[in-house]
């Protein structure tokens, strides 16, 4: 044997053949167990409803791989975490690489093709990589101990917004616990690894292929350094080498046994939620396919077998948590919450050998597992969950399926109940005429075109808000003019249009949402227009992502975008630029939703404003908890709203004078907070349109005309 | 056993309405019509009956109208109606309130339920007379303003609340078949789904002439009815004005108006 061949890594050396069997044994006991419990969780998800997936397996593969190399979702607003993460899966990922390597070489391709590379430099260099990457995963562990043990960030507290204390699972110690002993178990196995270096080293320190190499090893070279120091000799470190080898080879069996019954799933669950993951998951609700006898999920299985593995996608990071609008006023509602209360319930009634019979698999409800209607109710669909979910989860549709069910059930606010019923009646929420929908534009100075009897460039789609809430009324009046002005060739739909949906949708009232969509789909099949847009972000959002599926494909923009252009083009200029001090509120289905950031912001600097951006801002901006039908259930009495949560955290904003909003919903839940949080007087709610107005003053008639 | 829930599609007046050519009622085109809200309740309270009996019972919708009231009534399918009857002929135009409920006793006669819920009013022609003139054809008890109600299937009497003037609660026993008129608020009615709705397209309407519920032409509408609407109109808007200034000036302005009435030289 050559110098070179003898450096390699010591396996079974000193080992009788009987414990190299009972090691080997225990090794397939473990893939078994391990084997087995990957069986269980995929028949869980298997008892889901079917669901085909869009896309190609390569391409989701890509994008999954790209999204786990990189840590792009875990960084995000906790860059500490993310990175600790980080140093912990490389530092996992190459360790279990190296220990497959060897298995690879010793198990496989030596025996059979008496293929051997377990040697010299190779050998070195992955002995070096290794120490370190056993370093990172240790650093990584315990900057995460003291995260939970020291930090304690909110969002890792899980007492629960939607149970009382006393509640079975109102704060689950037993989460608590896996944690630690996650943590603890592979702090250790990486701990006695470097003992067990060490100790081999001092052992073979006789020979020098094993002792003049140690230092590609260097942190099991310190480690045997140490020992010696500290008086053992060989053959001391040959016994703690043999007792050590076996704690932490059983350790790691256990740690593999255990993968699929524990948080440590995640490895894999994450991966394939995040294969899984729909773009547009809250931007485009799921329809009712034809076959489906009842509207929504009543029980488990009723969500999709992505839903199901979505639940145990989750490890608790609770950034969900944090960016709940509705979690932030105190309402009864977690993102986090209902997601790991549907996970103990399909692991309660799932994970069993047969089915639970379909009374026990009702998931409304009040028992531990269940979600309650106050809950689901609390929602605003904001999508600021699903937008920071590290690892895909979906929250939204989740909790849209569970309201079709009770919409079904009338079990809902009597409000609500009452709105619905006069959006059917009426195609508006307002209650009011079909008839008075145009009637903002009779105050104008000149007719608007009547999309239906003629051709536009423009349609605009006004939407309920826009057209009806007499303050912004006025904001739409002005809009009009700005447009005219410019010279925009544009109609409306007057009395064909109807409310666009999309709220209706996210409240779950499926059918109705089908009304409507298909009713403006075939007014707008009646107009000829080059391009529609609109300056309420939630028709814009339900018209450009979610009416193709009803066969309306159209090309919309929200105004903020086209009155840009129109700047762009020369076609609108600034004349009186202004001097406010402002900040932006990004309304939930322009930014979040549609990722319309830019434009507002490049308006609002080209009208001369001084931008100061709040804290919760772009893709964290905070809902004014006017979305998903919440505008038409009343908040509770006495308990802060989203939108006085918001204009607080604006007011702290120095020397603010225009909190900027650009969306119907948005000024009048902001202008109503600004009063009730006490604010009047210190700066005011506007409509990005009324700053341009007030930058661009009116011009005189003859202009007009000329 | 049965109920029987006479129900009706009610017009609700449109923004800027016109007066029909003949001057007795609204011009159509101006109307929305909806299931009248008081029917929502005794349609709720026969389908609740429904759902906690023990025996079956059935709940049938009857309804006097044109084809479009169709939707009205397949609301009330999807909120659990069994079954919805339609009486329609021309003839039936120009009604009062005691020849549809002239129509009404013949269809009842036709189902023999125990009950008969009707709405105490409805809220576009208020005369509050329906469902107490369908029990006078029938001959049967009748109750008006019903504002709780309990009867087990099959029970040979029903007991009942309303409620009197000064807070008081009367309640009284009544012999079946009997005719109620249901108050708001007896129950919360259930929401209907449009998919319910949509599903409810599927069960079919009975559609009855005159003559299937052994009626004729002179039985109905103006012939049959002994009072005739004259005229609807808007009365002409009261005239006021604010009087400005202060107590000085008002005082005189107010003056000067007097004296002009009085027809006194200024």
């Amino acid at each position: 044997m050559s110098r070179a061949d003898a450096v390699t890594r010591i396996l079974f050396e000193e080992f009788s053949a009987a414990e190299v069997r009972l090691f080997y044994a225990l090794g397939y006991a473990a893939i078994a167990v391990f084997a087995y419990g990957v069986f269980v969780q995929i028949r869980k998800y298997r008892r889901g409803a079917p669901l085909r997936l869009e896309g190609g397996l390569w391409a989701r593969t890509v994008d999954m791989t790209r999204t786990v190399a990189s840590h792009s979702t875990l960084v995000r607003r906790d860059a500490a975490a993310g990175g600790a993460h980080r140093l912990i899966f490389y530092g996992f990922t190459l360790l279990f690489l190296g220990t497959a390597t060897i298995t690879l070489e010793y198990d496989i391709l030596g025996p059979l093709f008496g293929l051997r590379f377990w040697h010299g430099r190779f050998y070195l260099v992955f002995s070096l990589v290794l120490d370190v990457a056993g370093v990172a995963l240790i650093g990584g562990l315990l900057y995460m101990m003291v995260r939970r043990g020291w930090l304690k960030p909110p969002k890792l507290d899980y007492a629960r917004p939607d149970r009382a204390p006393g509640d079975p699972d109102f704060d689950r110690p037993q989460y608590r616990r896996e944690d630690w002993a996650f943590l603890w178990i592979l702090v250790i196995i990486g701990c006695t690894g470097y003992l067990l270096e060490g100790a081999r080293l001092v052992w073979l320190a006789a020979r020098p292929e094993v002792w003049d190499t140690r230092w590609w090893s260097p942190v099991g070279a310190l480690v045997a350094e140490f020992l010696r120091a500290a008086g053992m000799d060989a053959g001391g470190a040959g016994l703690l080498r043999h007792g050590l080898w076996w704690f932490h080879g059983l350790l790691a069996l256990a740690f593999i046994a255990v993968i699929p019954f524990t948080k440590v799933k995640h490895i894999f669950t994450a991966a394939g939620s995040l294969m899984a993951r729909d773009p547009l998951a809250a931007q485009r609700l799921p329809r009712i396919p034809e076959s489906q006898a009842e509207p929504g999920v009543t029980r488990i299985t009723d969500f999709t077998w992505k839903q199901l593995l979505n639940l145990d996608a989750c490890t608790k990071c609770g950034r969900c948590h944090e960016a709940c609008p509705a979690r932030a006023v105190g309402a009864p509602l977690s993102p986090r919450d209902v997601i790991l209360s549907l996970r103990e319930f399909a692991n309660a009634a799932l994970e069993s050998a047969t089915l639970p019979a379909a009374a026990e698999l009702d998931v409304h409800g009040k028992s531990p597992g269940q979600v309650a209607m106050e809950t689901l109710w609390s929602c605003r669909t904001c999508m600021a969950c699903v937008e920071i979910c590290p690892v895909a989860v979906e929250h939204v549709p989740i909790i849209v399926q569970l309201r079709r069910k009770l919409v079904e059930e009338g079990a809902m606010d009597p409000l609500l109940t009452k709105t619905l019923q006069t959006i059917h009646k009426n195609g508006n929420s307002f209650g009011e005429s079909k008839r008075k929908r145009a009637a903002w534009t009779k105050a104008l100075p000149f007719p608007v075109k009547d999309a239906r009897r003629e051709p536009v460039d423009v349609l605009w789609f006004v939407g309920d808000y826009a057209s009806f809430d007499p303050r912004n009324q006025k904001v739409t009046q002005t809009f009009a003019t700005l447009l005219n002005e410019a010279g925009v060739d544009f109609g409306i739909l007057f009395e064909a249009e109807s409310n666009a949906g999309n709220d209706v949708r996210r409240v779950g009232e499926e059918g109705l949402y089908e009304v409507l969509a298909n009713s403006n789909i075939a007014a707008l099949a009646g107009a000829s227009f080059k391009t529609i847009v609109t300056t309420d972000p939630h028709s814009y959002n339900t018209i450009r992502n979610e009416y193709p599926d009803f066969g309306g494909t159209y090309e919309i923009q929200h105004y903020t975008s086209f009155v840009k252009q129109l700047f762009a083009d020369g076609r609108l200029r600034v004349a009186a630029p202004l001097t406010y001090r402002t900040t932006f509120h990004d309304p939930c289905h322009l930014g979040r939703f549609n990722k319309g950031y830019e434009a507002p912001r490049d308006v609002l600097k080209l009208l001369g404003c001084d931008l100061v951006e709040m804290g919760r801002t772009r893709s964290n901006s905070f809902c004014c908890g006017a979305g998903g039908g919440r505008i038409w259930i009343p908040d509770p009495v006495g308990a802060e709203k989203p939108a006085q949560n918001r204009i607080r955290e604006a007011a702290a904003i120095p020397g603010l004078e225009v909190y900027v909003v650009s969306c119907p919903k948005d000024l009048t839940m902001f202008e109503d907070a600004l009063k009730t949080t006490g604010n009047e007087g210190k700066f005011v709610v506007k409509e990005l349109i009324e700053l341009i107005r007030e930058a661009i003053p009116a011009r005189l008639p003859k202009e007009i005309t000329a | 056993m049965k109920i029987m829930v006479a129900v009706k599609q009610v017009a609700a007046l449109d923004e800027d309405f016109e007066i029909r050519g003949d001057g007795r009622d609204v011009d159509p085109d101006f109307l929305i019509r909806d299931l009248n809200e008081w029917d929502d309740f005794s349609l709720e309270e026969a389908v609740r009956i429904k759902e906690a009996a023990a025996t079956p019972i059935e709940v049938v919708a009857v309804s006097i109208g044109p084809d479009e009231v169709d939707e009205s009534l397949r609301k009330c399918l999807a909120k659990g109606a069994d079954r919805a009857v339609r009486i329609w002929d021309d003839a039936v135009t120009g009604s009062d309130p005691i020849a549809i409920a002239r129509i009404l006793a013949a269809v009842a006669r036709r189902e023999s339920p125990d009950l008969l819920f009707a709405g105490v009013q409805s809220s576009d022609q208020s005369h509050a007379a329906t469902g107490i003139a369908a029990a006078a054809f029938l001959g049967w008890p009748h109750a008006a303003v019903v504002n709780h109600l309990s009867w087990t299937a099959g029970a040979r009497t029903a007991v009942f609340r309303r409620e009197l003037e000064g807070g008081l609660l009367q309640e009284v026993e009544i012999d079946a078949p009997a005719a109620l008129t249901i108050q708001l608020g007896i129950n919360t009615p259930r929401y209907a789904s449009l998919r319910s709705i949509k599903q409810a397209a599927a069960k079919p309407i009975e559609v009855l002439s005159l003559h299937d519920v052994g009626l004729g032409e002179a039985d109905v509408g103006e012939a049959g009815s002994s009072s005739r609407v004259r005229r609807m109109y808007v009365p002409p808007k009261g005239q006021a004005q604010l009087i400005e200034g202060d107590a000085a000036a008002q005082a005189r302005r107010l003056a000067a108006i007097i004296r002009e009435f009085k027809g006194d030289p200024a």
